[in-house]
């Protein structure tokens, strides 16, 4: 079965940009979120093996969906993808439980380092 | 003779928000290495504005206030435009205690921190814009446009020769601090034919 990434954002071009960042021959089932509060609801449905998480956003931000992973231990290695790349930030999200950051623009050199770094896509 | 410019579509919109997002995200990461604070960071506003409605604007964002205003003029790929650095007058203080200026706040050591907090932000946002288009911008050099003023009597001097253009409104301020400040991208009515161009094909 494929891995389900789950990419939340609510840019469309951002989502987009990311969605083309995605190494080509990683076959994986691709879903979307606009906001956090979609994305937390779309994890808790099995939508979310690795999520690609933006930190700005309406309804819940991305801080918050890491802290609704970790308050239920939802089943999922999140990768934040952010505009917001003070060192605050970067601090902040690795210690509410991310597993890495990338700093936007994302391209796919950037998300294919990331990905073979921590073993998510072998062969990467 | 220019034709007025149609409003944007909304994936133009999100597009230039996300492109400002970006550069917005690496000026504040300069400011808060500069002054080792956390700064927050709003969704910036796009908007296809009036002139009149941009002194509105920015009057109503500074209204009882007293600001001090730094402009500075960016070109490049038939790109142009103007970008303005709005202070509100009570930020100096923190400013420079953040800054570890040491010595008397006067008129002349709060236009160094306006020069210098501008040419950091300012700087930043436009090579992080230029950088995701592929421009390379050439910046003139920073003048001040007031120190002290009324956004009123600020606002008089320009010489509001367009119509409608492309506005974006960011929005600083440093946290558990009393420091605040707008940075207002302003593009000439014929660069944003040209920039909707750049646009529409990153989203193509």
């Amino acid at each position: 079965m494929n891995l389900n990434v789950l990419i939340c954002d609510d840019s469309s071009f951002a989502r987009k940009q990311m969605a083309r960042a995605l190494p080509p021959e990683w076959s994986v089932d691709v879903h979307f979120a606009s906001d956090g509060v979609e994305g937390v609801e779309a994890i808790r449905g099995g939508k979310g093996d690795v999520v690609f998480l933006d930190l700005t956003m309406p309804n819940l931000d991305g801080y918050g969906v890491l802290e609704a992973i970790r308050k239920d231990d939802l089943p999922a290695m999140v990768i934040v993808v952010s505009g917001d790349i003070q060192p605050d930030a970067q601090e902040r999200v690795k210690s509410l439980g991310a597993m890495a950051f990338i700093k936007k623009p994302i391209d796919a050199d950037k998300a294919r380092t990331v990905l073979s770094k921590y073993g998510i896509m072998t062969g990467a | 003779m220019t034709t007025s410019l149609a409003s944007l579509s909304e994936d133009q919109r999100d597009c230039y928000q996300e492109l400002t997002n970006v550069a917005k995200g690496q000026a504040a990461d300069r400011l808060a290495r500069l002054l080792n604070a956390y700064v927050i960071l709003p969704i910036p506003k796009i908007s296809m504005i009036e002139n009149s409605d941009l002194n509105m604007a920015i009057q109503g964002a500074h209204a009882d206030s007293r600001v001090s205003a730094v402009c500075q003029g960016f070109i490049g790929s038939g790109i142009a435009g103007e970008a303005m650095l709005l202070f509100n007058d009570t930020s100096f203080a923190s400013l420079a205690s953040l800054m570890k200026y040491k010595g008397p706040l006067n008129k002349q050591s709060e236009l160094e921190l306006l020069m210098d907090t501008a040419s950091v932000l300012i700087g930043a946002c436009i090579h992080g814009i230029g950088e995701q288009l592929e421009i390379n911008f050439n910046q003139g050099h920073p003048v001040v446009l007031g120190q002290h003023c009324d956004v009123e009597e600020l606002l008089k001097q320009g010489q509001n020769s367009w119509n409608k253009t492309l506005a974006i409104e960011i929005h600083y301020t440093i946290e558990h601090v009393n420091i605040e400040c707008e940075l207002l991208l302003l593009f000439t009515e014929n660069s944003v034919r040209t920039l909707n161009k750049k646009i529409d094909y990153l989203l193509d």
